[in-house]
């Protein structure tokens, strides 16, 4: 029998038994229903700057104060809705129960229910004065083009050195979302893995397996089986974002542009940086003979992810500087590293060559290694045994 | 016919195998025998290349045994464990498709051993539900279920009720007769000597006796003595006596030229003799005997 025919049904039953189970279907269910909601949300709560903001006009009323609010609203990029009330009183009554944003009373005070916006407030400071000058100007006698010449804003241009591109922003903020979402993945499906071989050392069912099959071969199973557990939730996950995303009714950005690289990429790191921790995990795992004893033994990978995800944050503030940079070259770091900084545009082409080798050739050690140890400590129950004493049993 | 030649293995300064060594032709039960840590769990487990002797070979119907043959074996280990989540039905085709069988094959079987083994019905509720005694009968099936032409099982009787016993003990006699070749451990002697044609003793990592059960007590130097005088225990009073407390009457173990004429005229002077019996040792002597305790 090919021994490749064994590890697929290996991983197959990895797969079929956690992707069956109740409590992943519920779990993964209420996220997606969770990550769905936040585009929504997001729009709901970012809607207000679509909403027409109404200004209240109360007592004695300027001539031609409404036709300038509205031209001031226009130079403002604010969408007003005036609304006249009869006494001061009413109009306070309308701003404490939110149905007006400001109120212009008497042309001479403007009232806010709490703090008032700036914005809002020159806006309607610059009515009013525009209207006073306009009616002054006026009685002097001057024309209306003269008094267009003294009260229209003269159009200033606006440049900035440096562009901040909205798109840009929410590139490096998706890449950076990404790594985190890596971060957790990686660890979950390690210690997936890591927990995997416990269970079937500490339920005795491993000889069964091993009798019928080498241990590379179950080591590969349940790896494979496992990643692809993971890859189908970031799948899901990030398809969920995607659509979410499209909900969320963001300006000015390109949703399809940011997301689908950006998921792309994930997948491609995961894929690399799973196969490179999943085979520790398994090492370390079979070193122990109950859950119990677990903890223990994960401090190790642990110990070397951590630094990615610090080294991932430093990247999204300063990809540009020495730490990350190298550290996106080195295995260990690369798959949380180089995303971020592949994101903000600053990876050099040979830099992502030496990260994707790397990292494939790191995680061909780990295959070599992680299963000899693996082969030593499988059989070894009762206690924990170190790698080093694993490592040995294997040539034993 | 398998043939274990010549296995060593130490585990640091335990010393497991040290030269054991037996055969076990095709079609016949060998009881495999030895006190605990005598090294039979080792030598089981170096036939699936769980172990790695330090010397010897293992070897079926004449060739080396590699993952291709040993597919067509199946081992319960001493050491139980299935999946406690899984579907019984569902794990169990799960191994029958790793050592080789089709999708087809693997249901069929494992649905007619579910059924032999008085699992019918058990198969969709997880391991964990069944019972002790039929957790026990679904890691047998998982053995049976490949359809082995090699059944290695390690204690297969521990923790069956006697019907139980009495149904694996047929199960097995009917699968020597088809041809399949069986080698199980056990501790319960009495029900090695009814199962088995042949038998090998392990002590301290050498085999010590083995063959066929019925050649080993006919070479053997001593015999089994039972004489009932009026009702009561009657021991020959002569050298080289060995009384055995048994079940019943007291026995004692004799060398096959004792005088059998003689003590039967001093039984007979001694009273009414009830019982006079002079017959090969049981497995038990000969276990006791070759462990020498």
């Amino acid at each position: 029998m090919n021994p490749w025919r064994q590890v697929a049904l290996l991983a197959k039953r990895e797969f079929l038994e956690r992707v069956r189970s109740k409590p992943f279907i519920i779990t993964m269910s209420l996220l997606v229903v969770a990550i769905l909601a936040i585009g929504p949300v997001i729009s709901m709560i970012s809607g207000g700057a679509d909403e027409v903001t109404k200004v209240g006009l109360a007592g004695e009323e300027l001539p031609g104060i409404e036709q300038e609010l509205y031209d001031q609203a226009i130079l403002f990029d604010i969408e007003i809705e005036v609304e006249r009330f009869p006494t001061r009183a009413e109009a306070e009554t309308a701003l404490t129960d939110g149905r007006v944003a400001v109120v212009l009373v008497d042309g001479t005070e403007i009232v806010f229910h709490t703090s008032g916006s700036s914005r809002l407030t020159a806006l309607v400071h610059n009515a009013v004065d525009t209207t006073l000058k306009t009616q002054a100007l006026t009685e002097l006698g001057l024309s209306e083009n003269e008094i267009a010449l003294v009260v229209e804003p003269v159009p200033v241009e606006v440049t900035t050195l440096e562009e901040q591109n909205a798109q840009d922003e929410v590139k490096r903020g998706a890449a950076f979302v990404g790594a985190i979402f890596l971060y957790i993945s990686i660890i979950m499906f390690g210690q997936f893995v890591a927990m995997g071989t416990v269970e079937e050392k500490q339920n005795r069912v491993v000889e069964v397996i091993l009798s019928r099959v080498r241990p590379w071969q179950v080591l590969v199973g349940k790896v494979v089986g496992i990643g692809l557990i993971g890859l189908l939730q970031l799948v899901v996950f990030s398809g969920a974002a995607y659509i979410s995303a499209q909900f969320a009714d963001l300006p000015d950005i390109d949703v399809a542009a940011i997301g689908l690289p950006v998921i792309a990429s994930l997948l491609f790191w995961f894929v690399l940086g799973y196969t490179f921790y999943a085979f520790l995990y398994a090492a370390v795992g079979s070193t122990v003979s109950r859950q119990e004893d677990l903890q223990g033994a994960l401090m190790i990978p642990i110990a070397l992810i951590l630094p990615g995800y610090l080294l991932a944050i430093f990247a999204a503030e300063d990809p540009d500087a020495l730490l990350p940079t190298v550290a996106s070259w080195l295995p260990p770091w690369a798959p949380f590293v180089m995303p971020v900084r592949i994101a903000a545009g600053v990876a050099q082409p040979w830099e992502i060559v030496v990260a994707v080798v790397g990292t494939v050739l790191g995680a061909i050690a780990l295959v070599w290694i992680g299963s000899r140890v693996y082969s030593g400590a499988l059989l070894r129950t009762g206690g924990k045994i170190s790698l080093r004493e694993a490592w040995k049993a294997a040539a034993e | 016919m398998l043939e274990l030649i010549d296995l060593s293995k130490r585990f640091g300064d335990v010393v497991a195998l040290d030269g054991a060594g037996f055969v076990v032709e095709s079609g016949r039960i060998l009881g495999f025998l030895g006190p605990n840590g005598a090294g039979k769990t080792t030598a089981m487990r170096v036939v699936f290349g769980l172990v790695r002797p330090e010397t010897g070979t293992v070897s079926w119907n004449g060739g080396p045994v590699g993952p291709a043959e040993r597919l067509r074996f199946g081992y319960m280990p001493e050491e139980r464990g299935l999946y406690p989540k899984m579907k019984v039905h569902d794990q169990l085709v799960h191994f029958s498709r790793l050592s080789g069988l089709s999708k087809t094959e693997a249901n069929e079987s494992v649905d007619h051993w579910l059924d032999v083994l008085g699992l019918a019905g058990r198969g969709d509720g997880k391991l964990d539900d069944l019972s002790h005694g039929n957790q026990q009968r679904a890691q047998l099936a998982a053995a049976l279920a490949p359809n082995p032409e090699l059944l290695i099982l390690d204690e297969p009787f521990a923790g069956l009720d006697p019907i139980g016993v009495e149904s694996l003990a047929e199960t097995l006699r009917g699968l020597a007769s088809e041809g399949v070749t069986i080698v199980f451990s056990s501790h319960q002697l009495d029900l090695v000597e009814d199962v088995c044609q042949d038998v090998a003793i392990i002590n301290e990592g050498r085999v010590v006796l083995s063959g066929s059960l019925d050649d080993i007590k006919n070479r053997s130097k001593k015999r089994r003595l039972t004489i009932d005088v009026d009702g009561e225990p009657w021991i020959p009073d002569m050298p080289g006596v060995e009384v055995v407390d048994g079940p019943g009457p007291s026995h004692c173990i004799v060398d096959d030229d004792a005088p059998v004429a003689d003590l039967l005229a001093a039984a007979n002077t001694a009273g009414t003799v009830n019982r006079f019996v002079f017959e090969p040792p049981r497995l038990t002597d000969l276990f006791r005997a070759a462990v020498g305790s």
